[in-house]
């Protein structure tokens, strides 16, 4: 049995972890949830002894069995932790691209565990070796063996990994959000691995992650934790059914899901808020969060009873009548009015051998791409990674000219908003000035748009108000600013210069789930006031659900399927379609 | 194979280029290679001799080519300004094929001398925990970046040949004569070339292991039980040697080309004393032929580095 007793951990004044107890019997899988910043990695680390040495135990202990690997005001027995190390316990990491080693060979890398902790050598090792890689579900498993981690693909680069936390038969396993950067089909089989292996080697295991979709796939039982703290404690279900805090209320009902479809964020939403100033009431809740509690087991068949008839209804209330008078307001036409029309778009990209004499080699990441959006809608694009979602996106926007076919936009110059709010603004700049940059780059292009100093100020505050943000903010850098705050600044400016199409490029896949719900209302928001079209890039098929009203399913660079969204999700024509719904 | 074409075709255009240049700047720099040689006093016949002696009197081009196909035949021209005996010129290749060596050994032992000392004392300075360690290579190796080459190689003299008495300063023996000798010698020189290289590779390869320490991999390494000794040396090394090698590749580049300063300093009939005197006494043949031999052991140098990155990380030869 692994007890972590009243832990609690400070780095310099800061407690990252106040008084967790957690206890994890063989066999067992606990999951630890809470968003970024709430210490679950960090009492993952203290646990398997990893934590930086700057780290300071202030209270508790770790027992392994009654052996005490870990005590408040003494510091880290190394050599005793080096014997549990890999042999009794072990961790999968979140990123299986830099968690291992990027010059060996990833067969001399799970070797090494073998070397450290057994007294195996030589062909003995690989033969081991090449046995936890077909446990694994690894082929080719000779190949594999000699293979940098650079030539795997993700899913099999974090098969490697667990081949290695798992070939000493470990008793406990650490799994740090191990399948966060993992496309969805793969995410699948990588928790259907583990669930495998801890059913087979009865481990204990520490499941951490931000996703309570994920947890509740996976662990008996959940630890809900926030800023430093386990808020809530208990069986999964219970959990799901009965969540005792309004934390974890919370946290349940901002994971997009098919329990919840776009109209109803828009009715409750409570408008212009500034961010961070909590969640309470903002979202949706009564009805939802009851649909959300009573969704069990029998999820599917309930989703098709929920939405199949009260929803389509209700959608149709919504938006048959409603949002088409709306449109019609707007744009003075039958609001079927084409904003974007792709016709048989390919789009190439140029091997990047940038020396005087190779010859480039041109390849086909999108071909025949054929689709319009429409003005005021929202069409989402999903695939794997790789599929050619953002190669798309980039030629629409003019970013890449390797093209063939016809894109017509009948707007101004479409605007971006990227990913990653943490690497996407410049960091030495203010708020202000990055707001008012797209108006100083367009007057440059065209003098048509000169505007004064004072006009672009008085711009740029307007939209910080739009997006949420108060006057302060203003003079900030983005280093001050939360990754919420960050992607409301990216948000505004794809909109300072009034675009009237908007290309979102996985614009909350980098946010926790609650900042997650509130950027995507905000995104809602502005949609019905400045009259936008959003082209939606994501993998995550749940917020591309609440989010649009028609989807695009894209594999290997072809469409492969579009309709409205209600459709594809309830009548999927292709078995991709299928296994992409499936998985999540 | 393709890969070793493209370099060699990348290697013979910036030859070709580089000796255009070369030829060039000599045509608009000012100075008169006749007056050089002659003096001030000649009568305006003996210049106008020597000029059809050199060849000077024709059209530039036609130089040119003339040049690059003797050069491509073997031929790398005659110096204007040293003579074998009273009645011949020297040839360049013979001028250079003289002092190459010196210089060519100079830079081997200064490169060794900073291999074996840089990378263990970075590895050492990486893995030290020690407070006082860590400052006092701080200092160190500051202090000894900062010094003035030309300074450091009087230290070094000072040292090891009047005080320590390890090498008699000025007694250069060259190595057709004593090779033993001439390796000993070499080998103060070379301490003045290496030891700012050694700080400035040391303080580098610190820095690189200590920013490869924080990389997710080092944490999967710990995870399994490794030792941080471990860690360093299987793990670590090998991923921060990446940007030492291009430091170290260009340091052999700078050194192969001539050490000027500390030639001059020792003595050392060198590559560099050559190129200065050249210049300066407008010997055109012997500059155009050196300057496109630093330009090849660049290039050189920078292909080796390129190689070794491929060895050192599989990632790049896929690319």
């Amino acid at each position: 049995m692994i007890r972590i007793e009243d832990l609690s951990v400070a780095f310099e004044d800061t407690e990252a972890v106040k008084h967790v107890s957690l206890e994890l019997i063989d066999g067992e899988v606990l999951g630890v949830v809470g968003e970024s910043g709430s210490g679950k990695s960090v009492t993952a680390l203290t646990l398997m002894g990893l934590v930086a040495d700057s780290a300071q135990i202030t209270s508790g202990r770790v027992l392994f069995d009654d052996v005490v690997l870990r005590e408040a005001g003494k510091p880290c027995d190394k050599a005793l932790y080096r014997k549990y190390q890999g042999a009794r316990m072990s961790m999968v990491f979140q990123e299986p691209m830099t968690s291992l080693n990027p010059t060996q060979r990833v067969g001399k890398q799970v070797e090494e565990m073998l070397r450290l902790h057994t007294d195996l050598r030589g062909e003995e090792m690989k033969r081991k070796v090449l046995e936890a890689f077909r446990s694994v579900g690894l082929r080719e498993v000779e190949k594999v063996y000699s293979c940098y981690p650079h030539q795997l693909s993700g899913g099999m680069r974090q098969r490697v990994m667990i081949a290695m936390a798992v070939i000493l038969h470990p008793r406990l396993i650490v799994a740090d959000e191990p399948t966060t950067a993992l496309d969805v089909t793969i995410q699948n089989q990588i928790i259907g691995l583990l669930r495998e292996i801890n059913q087979k080697q009865n481990n204990a295991m520490l499941f951490i992650t931000h996703d309570l979709n994920l947890a509740r796939r996976l662990c008996n039982r959940i630890a809900v934790m926030k800023d430093g703290e386990v808020v809530e404690l208990g069986e999964t279900e219970d959990i799901f059914q009965n969540p005792g805090e309004a934390y974890t209320k919370r946290l349940i009902e901002a994971v997009p899901s098919r329990m919840k479809r776009r109209r109803n964020i828009a009715a409750v939403r409570g408008m212009g808020e500034p961010a961070g100033s909590g969640l309470a009431g903002k979202l949706p809740t009564g009805r939802e969060s009851e649909a959300e509690a009573g969704a069990g087991q029998e999820r599917c068949a309930e989703l098709e009873r929920c939405t199949g008839q009260e929803r389509c209804a209700e959608l149709e209330r919504c938006t048959g009548q409603e949002r088409c008078a709306e449109l019609e307001r707007c744009t003075g036409q039958d609001g079927r009015n084409p904003i974007l029309q792709v016709r048989n778009l390919s789009v190439y990209y140029r091997d990047g051998n940038n020396s005087l004499f190779s010859r480039r080699e041109k390849q086909c990441v999108v071909s025949g791409a054929d689709f319009e959006l429409y003005s005021g809608e929202s069409l989402g694009l999903v695939g794997e990674s790789g599929c050619g979602k953002t190669s798309l996106s980039k030629a629409i926007l003019g970013i890449n000219k390797e093209v063939e076919g016809e894109i017509t936009h009948t707007t101004l110059r479409p605007q971006m908003i990227f990913q990653d709010p943490y690497s996407s603004l410049n960091p030495s700049k203010t708020i202000g000035w990055l707001l008012m940059e797209p108006l100083r780059a367009r007057a440059a292009l065209d003098k048509a748009y000169a505007m004064t100093r004072e006009d672009m100020e008085a711009a740029a505050y307007d939209m910080l108000h739009k997006v949420g943000m108060e006057d302060k903010y203003f003079h900030r850098k983005p280093s001050q600013l939360s990754g919420g705050q960050r992607q409301r600044v990216s948000i505004g400016q794809a909109l300072i210069t009034r675009p009237g199409m908007i290309v979102a490029d996985e614009p909350v896949s980098a946010l926790d789930v609650t900042i997650q719900a509130q950027i995507m209302e905000l995104m809602q928001k502005l949609q019905q006031e400045m009259h936008l079209s959003y082209l939606f890039i994501s993998h995550d098929i749940n917020v591309v659900y609440q989010m649009c009203d028609r989807i695009m399913v894209m594999k290997e660079g072809r469409i492969i399927e579009c309709g409205e969204t209600e459709a594809i999700f309830h009548n999927p024509r292709e078995k991709y379609t299928k296994l992409l719904l499936g998985n999540s | 194979m393709k890969y070793f074409m493209k370099k060699l075709i990348t290697l013979i255009m910036t030859l070709f280029l580089v000796s255009v240049a070369a030829f060039l700047a000599f045509q608009i720099i000012p100075g008169d290679v006749v007056t050089s040689i002659l003096g001030t006093e000649a009568t305006p016949e003996r210049e106008e001799q020597l000029r059809e002696e050199l060849g000077l009197n024709k059209p530039p081009v036609e130089r040119y080519l003339n040049w690059v196909t003797d050069v491509l035949q073997g031929d790398l021209g005659e110096s204007y300004r040293f003579s074998r005996n009273m009645n011949e010129m020297m040839p360049v290749a013979e001028l250079i094929g003289d002092k190459l060596p010196v210089t060519l050994w100079l830079a081997a032992v200064s490169l060794a001398l900073i291999i074996v000392i840089a990378i263990p004392l970075g590895v050492l300075w990486a893995r030290s925990s020690s407070h006082f360690l860590d400052a006092v290579l701080g200092v160190v190796t500051q202090a000894s970046m900062a010094v003035p080459s030309f300074f450091l190689g009087i230290l070094v003299t000072y040292l090891f040949g009047i005080l320590l008495k390890f090498f008699a300063p000025g007694s250069y023996v060259s190595y057709q004569e004593d090779f033993a000798g001439f390796l000993k010698y070499l080998l103060f020189p070379a301490l003045s070339i290496a030891i700012p290289k050694i700080a400035m590779t040391a303080r580098f390869l610190r820095n690189s292991m200590l920013t490869e320490m924080q990389a997710d991999y080092v944490r999967t390494a710990y995870s399994k039980g490794c030792t941080r000794q471990r860690v360093m040396y299987g793990h670590v090394l090998r991923n921060a040697m990446m940007p030492v090698v291009t430091f170290l590749g260009m340091i052999i580049a700078e050194i192969v080309a001539g050490s000027i300063v500390i030639e001059q300093v020792f003595g050392l009939p060198g590559i560099g004393r050559l190129l200065i005197s050249s210049i300066s006494t407008r010997d055109f043949p012997v500059v155009e032929i050196l300057i496109l031999y630093i330009t090849f052991v660049v290039i050189f140098v920078y292909f080796l580095v390129d190689i070794l990155y491929r060895v050192i990380d599989p990632r790049i030869s896929e690319k």
